[in-house]
């Protein structure tokens, strides 16, 4: 793990606290009854861990992109569904962080710091990886915009005081219509569809939106129309590693449930032989590794410094990692492992695919892998 | 205690069957064969009678040599013996040829109280064997029949068709085809699988049937056979309001008598 | 070399698979959500002569072989890999009493198994770390009236609804494994504890639980083979339980794949089926490949067992695949269908749970690895 400076180790550390206290007692619950449970939110308002990465001057702890995977690495190793609840929430502002004015800012900012979270509105039944085919529209009426449409698989949704919701401004420009917009809860005509049942992170609240003539006023607008897209891909880039976060927290609790387990059942003079033993040594390898990758790219971040491609690598290899892990932690511990480590493996599915698929990851990575070096690049263009 | 035949057909399983995109042409080579749907039924009716009345079934089935691998199938579903006929003709047979082959083993084999068969093949449903052969053999055709009793010597039989049901008796032999609603052919068990092999099963040349030529040219002949895509009308409704574009939907609907 | 199936034994699958579709298609969510053991449909399988399919004849069983019957495992994990479970389980009972049984144990237990009228279990596993499986968790004290059991049993499946345990105790905890024996045990032996029912991740209506036994007395004739041949008999028996287990990850693979597969076609993103993009192609045919050579790999074992020959060694080597790769057809499926994959509402959730219940390493100490690099050096 990166050398972290003593205010890293005691965010850390206050996170661990948190979700010892708070997460770990009660996420096999939830995770039975399917449910995100406010009280989450209750338990969190002390900390306003939910306003990490507001900046200073809305009042947020504006903790830096290392500080935000350390308590998300906590989170996930607690409740990768009740990091989603924060992963997902943070996701939402980063919307508002690229293109929000001051106003937008504090309007959606100063909820979270009491513990009220955002949902970010982006997919929809015929949009998944194909983000840029939404349905949805907002039409311009006098200093409205009226918002039409459907979203899935949104996160937050129920429980969420302020949506970022992408709608087409202009149908006919396809992809390049597309425009974000700040909605505020409660608005009329705007309903909360059915509860998707998940295989995991069910501690998640996860809905349909019904957008059936929703009135948004102008002031809403997030930058200019038609810049939707560049907002959601810049938003999701920033978004990615809180993923890997998740994921890399995720495989070390799978871990440590193993090791436990194996404590537990060779005692005295028995100890595991060389199989299982290398087996828990690939698992560490593993975890390792994910981390450092999440943590060089948020050093990236951090510096300023362009890190789009460390950003997909970290979602794509945590995830892979926290998949692997939790998959072998179950079939390695047995009967044991199939009844009390299966929630790992069913969290660990879902960090492959929200938030960009891998797949889509993949293109992205490998665009920057195949493209040509920066001489050749300049030469290239010159030569046009 | 009536004796029965059922005629069934070994098809193509139409799962398997790949339409090619390019020109629609069907790619058969990874299709498994199976008897045909209605004849299962057929199997299983008289597979029930014959639990009911006494008696027994025979099997019988016309088809390209591939019919060999049918007989096993037909004999795990209730028949005590099949009769199998396997000849190249089979393969451009329309319901001339069919009748024909069928009508000339059936007079080979003997008296049948009943002659069963599925009201159409899962590949082509022609419809036309059962009216054909009862033709042929100069006997009463009974089709459409989705209920079936014996009592003595008189056969019971409902017949579904488009505005009423019908219900017939016939005295005497008879040919009947059914619908597949007129029973659930039974899955058959392991036991009855492995019996399959202990019965007999005996092939009638079409040589000896003393045909002509001729009673085995199809006299329609299939030019091509290829896949049918269902296109999307992808219709869409813009009028001014949402009970306009409803007035207009419904219309539609109606008018392709859909409700 | 012939990898073709007889026609009795391609047959026998098409009854299987017909079964699954007409009795446990609809019925496969449902019994997901309420683990409520099937006893309609376990009694459909016994009518169908499923649970006494590799018996003899003269017990009333269907002889059918092994090969038929890891055909019928894997149709029928297509549709419900939970019922397949309960088959696996009775039938590994079942097949112990055939092959070890006295004359008279064969007689008083083998026809109602066949029948479905006596439901098996087997109860091997133990907590801890069973340095050779079973090995101490469970004494059995020899008496004049016979034995007395003493201990506990682990995750023992079809617990509660199976009528008799073939059951691994050992007679002198000293000795550990290498004093294990085998023993019939009635479940209405006074002293049987039944646990509560666990809940696993998936494969859900059957059940497992842990079986406490206290001075459990079961009679001379209760002994199951020799003293002290537990140990062998064990490792047989789970042996022929991995191939019939990787029927289940076969036929749960096979039918995720079909799912995925078609769903790929009719999904359009970017302006095609994602069926056409690379990215799907790789993940379907990845796990079409696996499916297919754990298929026959599988039916490799299922070959050597039903002739007789052979075949721990393949065993092994299809549990060691299925270890490294059966629960990959579900992660590459279930990617494949994206957020659809992973709704409870799709099928391919439950086959994800489910198939990872059927590559479990239950024996800590004892990795397939071992055995299959002592056949080789």
């Amino acid at each position: 793990m990166s050398i972290l400076s003593p205010e890293q180790q005691a965010i850390k550390q206050a996170a661990k606290d948190f979700v010892a206290k708070h997460i770990i007692p009660f996420a096999a619950q939830y995770d039975k009854t399917c449910e995100f449970h406010p009280y989450l939110l209750e338990a969190s308002k002390e900390s306003k861990i939910f306003a990490m990465a507001v900046p200073k001057e809305y009042g947020g702890l504006d903790y830096d992109a290392l500080t935000q995977a350390l308590v998300l690495e906590e989170w996930g190793y607690g409740c990768a569904g009740m990091g989603t609840t924060l992963a997902a929430s943070v996701l939402s502002m980063d919307s508002v962080l690229v293109a929000g004015n001051d106003d937008q800012k504090r309007r959606f900012f100063t909820p979270m710091l009491n513990a009220e979270i955002g949902s970010f509105g982006l997919t929809e039944p015929g949009a998944g990886s194909d983000a840029g085919a939404g349905k949805t529209t907002a039409v311009k009426v006098g200093n409205e915009y009226i918002l039409n449409g459907t979203k899935c698989w949104i996160t937050n949704g129920a429980f969420a005081s302020v949506y970022v919701i992408y709608a087409l401004t202009d149908p006919a420009a396809g992809m390049k219509g597309i425009s974000a917009f700040i909605v505020e809860r409660g608005l009329p005509g705007f309903t909360i569809g059915t509860v998707d049942h998940k295989l995991g992170i069910r501690s998640s609240n996860t809905v349909e939106l019904l957008l059936k003539d929703v009135h948004v006023p102008v002031t809403n607008l997030l930058g200019k129309e038609g810049e939707g897209m560049k907002i959601a891909m810049k938003t999701l880039d920033m978004a990615r590693p809180a993923i890997a976060a998740l994921s890399v927290g995720l495989a070390q609790r799978a871990l440590d449930e193993c090791v436990k387990h194996v404590h537990a059942t060779f005692t005295g003079k028995s100890y595991p032989g060389q199989t299982l033993q290398f087996k828990l040594a690939d698992m560490q390898i593993q975890v390792d590794a994910a981390r450092l990758s999440l943590h060089n790219a948020m050093i990236l971040r951090d510096a300023g410094l362009p890190y789009s491609k460390e950003s997909a690598i970290s979602k794509t290899f945590c995830s892979d990692v926290a998949m692997q892990v939790t998959t072998m932690a179950v079939s390695l511990m047995g009967s044991y492992g199939y009844i009390n480590l299966g929630k790992y493996m069913r969290d660990s599915k879902i960090m492959q695919i929200y938030e960009g698929t891998n797949q889509i990851q993949r293109l992205v990575i490998s665009r920057a892998v195949l493209a040509p070096p920066p001489a050749v690049a300049i030469a290239q263009k010159a030569g046009k | 205690m009536p004796k029965c035949l059922v005629c069934y057909k070994w098809t193509l399983d139409e799962q398997d069957i790949k339409i090619k995109p390019e020109d629609l042409s069907l790619d058969s080579s990874r299709a498994k064969g199976k008897i045909s749907d209605f004849d299962r039924n057929a199997i299983e009716e008289a597979a029930l009678l014959v639990e009911k009345n006494g008696g027994a079934v025979d099997a019988l089935t016309y088809g390209t040599p591939t019919v060999k691998l049918s007989l096993k199938d037909a004999l795990s579903r209730g028949p005590e013996k099949a009769y199998w006929i396997a000849d190249a003709s089979a393969d451009a047979a329309d319901g001339c040829v069919t009748a024909n082959v069928l009508a000339a083993a059936i007079r080979k084999l003997g008296q049948y109280d009943v002659i069963l068969c599925g009201e159409g093949s899962s590949d082509l449903f022609n419809q036309q064997t059962a009216p054909r052969l009862a033709a042929l053999l100069g006997l009463p055709c009974l089709s459409f029949v989705n209920k079936l009793s014996v009592e003595g010597d008189v056969v019971k039989a409902t017949r579904k068709l488009e505005d009423c049901m019908e219900t017939v008796t016939v005295k005497g032999p008879v040919v009947i085809s059914v619908l597949s609603e007129i029973n659930k052919p039974r899955i058959p068990s392991l036991k009855q699988v492995l019996g399959a092999s202990k019965k007999p099963n005996e092939e009638i040349k079409i040589a000896d049937l003393g045909l002509k030529p001729e009673d085995l040219q199809p006299k329609a002949v299939r030019k091509s056979v290829k896949g049918f895509v269902m296109q999307r009308k992808n219709v869409i409704y813009k009028e001014s309001s949402a009970a306009d574009n409803v007035a207009k939907l419904k219309s539609s609907l109606v008018s392709e008598g859909l409700c | 070399m012939n990898f073709e199936l007889t026609e009795e034994q391609q047959l026998i699958g098409q009854s299987a698979r017909e079964f699954g579709k007409q009795h446990l298609e609809p019925i496969a969510v449902e019994l997901d959500h309420t683990g409520t053991f099937p006893k309609a449909v376990v009694n459909g399988l016994a009518k169908h002569d499923f649970l006494g399919l590799l018996l003899p004849a003269e017990v009333g069983g269907a002889e059918a072989g092994f090969v038929s019957y890891v055909e019928v495992i894997e149709n029928l994990s297509r549709y419900s890999a939970a019922v397949a479970s309960i088959v696996n389980n009775h039938t590994i009972a079942a097949y112990t009493i055939q092959n070890w049984g006295t004359a008279e144990q064969k007689k008083q237990y083998l026809p109602g198994m066949a029948k479905g009228e006596i439901l098996g279990g087997f109860a091997i596993y133990e907590h801890g770390p069973t340095p050779g499986v079973g090995a101490n968790a469970l004494v059995a004290v020899k008496q004049d009236v016979g034995y007395v059991l003493n201990g506990k049993k682990a995750f023992v499946r079809n617990a509660g609804e199976a009528n008799v345990y073939v059951v691994f105790a050992t007679t002198d905890p000293a000795a550990g494994a290498k004093a294990l024996t085998a023993f019939i045990v009635k479940a209405d032996a006074i002293g049987i504890k039944i646990g509560e029912k666990l809940e696993t991740m998936g494969l859900k209506g059957c059940p497992v639980a842990d079986i406490t036994f206290e001075n459990v007395v079961i009679p001379e004739n209760a002994l199951l083979g020799a003293i002290n041949e537990g140990g062998a008999i064990s490792a047989k028996a789970l042996a022929v339980a991995s191939v019939a287990e990787a029927a289940q990850t076969v036929g749960i693979g096979q039918a995720a794949v079909e799912h995925a597969a078609a769903y790929a076609k009719q999904r359009v993103q970017f302006g095609k089926p994602v069926a056409t993009l690379q990215a799907i192609q790789t993940l379907l045919a990845e796990v079409a490949t696996d499916c297919h050579l754990a298929r026959l790999g599988m039916q490799n074992a299922a070959v050597l067992i039903e002739e007789g020959k052979p075949f721990e060694v393949e065993a092994a080597m299809i549990k060691s695949f299925l270890v490294r790769l059966g629960s990959k057809m579900l992660l590459d499926t279930c990617q494949v269908e994206g957020g659809f994959g992973y709704s409870e509402f799709m099928p391919l959730p439950r086959m994800f749970r489910d198939i990872a219940g059927t590559n479990l390493l239950d024996a800590p100490g004892d990795f397939p690895e071992k055995l299959i690099a002592a056949s080789i050096a």
